[in-house]
C-alpha cells in the first residue's frame, strides 16, 4: 500500500498532522497497541466531566454538562395541562434534544442532523423504562388539570458521546427540578401563587410549596467504541467517525440495566465484549453519581 | 412518555400574564427597571473560544441577554451553486425553547437572519476566500432585550476568533425611544413598550456604518441625538470587543 512506513521518524509537526489526516486509522492504531489514544487518555477512562445546576434562570430546573468538549444544555419548563381520560392522576413529560448549528459543522440549518431524533428518542426511552419518575408526582387536580414538563436538551458543542451528556444533563436538570406553588383561581386556571398576594384567600393552593421531584434509581450510560479487540471508552467525535462500532450502555444507580444499544457496525459485539462494557459503565456509574450528588449539595449550600 | 398520541396537548403556563406598565413611563421620575441611566449601557461581557468543534466562536452575555455564536469556514459552498469568485457568507439566527420566559413565545424573528448578513456583508473581505462560504450561526441562549445588536457584536468577534479577514470589528447598539426620553441597550420591558428604535451597525475605527435601521416616529433633532449616542457607544464597545481578542490571544501563547 501507498502510506509511508510506519517507523519512520515524523519529525516535523506538519507531517504528524497530515498523517493524522490522511490516514487516520493507522494513526490511531498506532496509539492503541501502546494501550493509549491520541489525547493520552487510557482506553477506559472517560473525559473530564463537570455539571453545573441552574444555568438557566428563568427555568424551573436546568443543567450544563461538559464531557470533555461536548457540552450540553438542558433547561426543564413546566406548563399546565388537562390529563388525558386514561389517566387522569397523572402528568406528562415531553423530552426534546436539539443540535443547533453552532455545535457541529455537519449540521446544517434547516436540516436537522441525523444523530438529533435517534438521541431524543433514545432519551424519552431511556428515562421512562428506568421508572426514575412517578408521573401522579407531576399531577394537580385530578381530571382537571397536571403539568406538562418540557425538557429541551440542547448541543453546544458535538465532540462525541452525545447520549451520555444528554441523559446526564437531563437527569441533573431533573434533579434540580423546583415545582412551583400554584392555585387554582376563580375561572377554574391554574396561576402561579407569589409572595405578596393580597387575594390568597380566593385562591386555594392546590401546592403548598415549592417542591422537588423524588427520583428513584437515576439512570447513567457510558458510550463505548468496539475496534478490533479494543475497548475505547468515552470516544471523540474524530474516534467515532473512524471506529464506526458503538455500544451504549445505560444502568441505574442500583445496578439494574437500563437499556443497551448497539446501532450495527462492522465489528461483532460477542458476550465477553458486551459484559466488559457492562463492567466499564458500573464504574462510570459511580463516577457519574458522585459528581450528581457533588452538584446537588453545592446548590443546597447556596 | 413523550408520545402520548400523536398530537401535542395544549398546555399554558401558569405565570401571571405581563401587564404592560406603559403609565409609569410617562410619569417624570420613570427609572429604568435595572437602575441604569438613561445614556449607560449594560455591562458587557465576552469570551471566545466558547465552542471546539468550530473554526472560530464567541460568547456574549450583556445583563440577561446571553448569546453563542459559531462560524465554520471557509469550506466548500454548495454544489448547486454558481462558481462565484469571491466568497459567500451565510447566517442564521435561531432561539432556544428557554429563550423568552414563555415558552415558544417571542422566538419568531427570522428576519434576524437577513439583517445579521446585510450588517456583517459590508464589513468582510469576501475577496479573501473565493469560491467557498463562511457559515456564522447564532443562537440565543437568554433573550433578555436588545437581541440583534448584541448577536452582531458576538458574530463579529467569532469572525476575528476563526481568522476571517475583515476591514474592521462590526458593533452594534440599539436605542429606544420611550415618550420623549431616549434609552440605550434597551431591555426586554422597555423594547415592548417603545415609541420607536434606531438601531446602528458600524466600523468603529473606519466611522463607517454597515447597517442603520430606523422604527416609529422620530423628528429630525431626536434622529441626530440617537445617531450620537449609538456611534459612541458602538466606539465602546469595540474597545472591549479588542480587549478580549487581545487577552485570548495573550492566554494561547502562554
Amino acid at each position: 500500500m501507498g502510506f509511508p512506513d510506519a517507523s519512520k521518524d515524523l519529525s516535523s509537526e506538519m507531517e504528524v498532522d497530515a498523517f493524522r489526516r490522511l490516514f487516520p486509522l493507522k494513526y490511531f492504531e498506532r496509539h492503541l497497541a501502546e494501550a493509549i489514544r491520541p489525547d493520552g487518555r487510557p482506553l477506559g477512562k472517560a473525559r473530564d466531566t463537570t455539571v453545573v445546576l441552574g444555568a438557566v434562570a428563568s427555568a424551573n430546573g436546568s443543567a450544563l454538562v461538559k464531557i470533555g468538549s461536548t457540552t450540553m444544555l438542558t433547561a426543564i419548563k413546566m406548563e399546565v395541562m388537562t390529563p388525558s381520560l386514561e389517566s387522569p392522576d397523572e402528568g406528562c413529560i415531553a423530552i426534546d434534544f436539539h443540535m443547533p448549528p453552532i455545535c457541529s459543522p455537519i449540521v446544517r440549518p434547516g436540516r436537522p442532523a441525523e444523530a438529533a431524533p435517534v438521541i431524543s428518542k433514545q432519551l424519552s426511552d431511556t428515562i421512562s423504562s428506568s421508572g426514575s419518575i412517578d408521573l401522579k408526582e407531576l399531577s394537580l387536580v385530578t381530571g382537571k388539570a397536571a403539568w406538562m414538563a418540557y425538557l429541551d436538551v440542547y448541543c453546544l458543542d458535538a465532540d462525541g458521546a452525545l447520549f451520555d451528556a444528554a441523559l446526564l444533563s437531563a437527569v441533573a436538570a431533573l434533579s434540580h427540578l423546583q415545582i412551583p406553588a400554584v392555585a387554582m383561581n376563580d375561572d377554574g386556571k391554574i396561576v402561579l401563587l407569589s409572595e405578596d398576594d393580597g387575594q390568597k384567600k380566593a385562591q386555594e393552593p392546590v401546592n403548598k410549596e415549592k417542591r422537588n421531584l423524588t427520583l428513584r434509581s437515576i439512570p447513567f450510560s457510558l458510550t463505548c467504541i468496539l475496534h478490533k479487540n479494543y475497548i475505547l471508552v468515552d470516544p471523540t467525535a474524530e474516534e467515532e467517525s473512524i471506529m464506526e462500532t458503538v455500544v451504549t450502555i445505560a444502568l441505574d444507580t442500583s445496578g439494574q440495566l437500563v437499556s443497551l444499544y448497539k446501532p450495527g457496525g462492522p465489528v461483532l459485539a460477542f458476550t465477553s465484549a458486551i459484559q466488559d462494557c457492562v463492567a466499564l459503565t458500573r464504574q462510570r456509574v459511580k463516577e457519574l453519581k458522585g459528581i450528581l450528588e457533588e452538584a446537588n449539595s453545592t446548590m443546597q449550600v447556596e | 412518555m413523550a408520545g402520548k398520541g400523536g398530537s401535542a396537548p395544549a398546555t399554558y403556563s401558569p405565570s401571571p400574564t405581563v401587564q404592560k406598565k406603559k403609565t409609569s413611563i410617562f410619569q417624570e421620575d420613570w427609572v429604568r427597571p435595572d437602575g441604569r441611566g438613561f445614556h449607560q449601557c449594560r455591562p458587557a461581557f465576552f469570551r471566545t473560544g466558547a465552542v471546539n468543534a468550530a473554526s472560530g466562536s464567541a460568547y456574549a452575555e450583556f445583563g440577561n441577554t446571553k448569546i453563542i455564536v459559531s462560524v465554520f469556514g471557509p469550506r466548500e459552498s454548495k454544489k448547486a451553486m454558481m462558481y462565484s469568485d469571491i466568497g459567500r457568507l451565510n447566517c442564521n439566527v435561531s432561539y432556544t425553547t428557554f429563550a423568552s420566559p414563555v415558552r415558544g413565545q417571542g422566538s419568531d424573528h427570522k428576519e434576524y437572519t437577513a439583517m445579521l448578513h446585510k450588517a456583517l456583508e459590508g464589513a468582510i473581505i469576501l475577496e479573501s476566500f473565493p469560491k467557498t462560504t463562511v457559515d456564522v450561526f447564532a443562537l440565543v441562549l437568554e433573550s433578555g432585550g436588545s437581541d440583534l445588536p448584541v448577536v452582531i457584536s458576538c458574530a463579529s468577534l467569532a469572525l476575528a476568533d476563526a481568522g476571517i479577514m475583515m476591514y474592521d470589528l462590526v458593533a452594534s447598539v440599539s436605542v429606544s425611544c420611550l415618550s420623549k426620553n431616549l434609552v440605550i441597550d434597551p431591555i426586554f420591558e422597555e423594547e415592548n413598550s417603545q415609541d420607536g428604535s434606531l438601531m446602528i451597525t458600524c466600523m468603529p475605527s473606519r466611522y463607517e456604518i454597515t447597517q442603520l435601521t430606523f422604527t416609529g416616529e422620530w423628528s429630525t433633532p431626536k434622529i441626530d441625538e440617537g445617531m450620537q449616542l449609538c456611534l459612541d457607544a458602538c466606539a465602546k464597545l469595540a474597545k472591549i470587543m479588542r480587549s478580549c481578542l487581545k487577552e485570548a490571544a495573550s492566554d494561547s501563547q502562554e
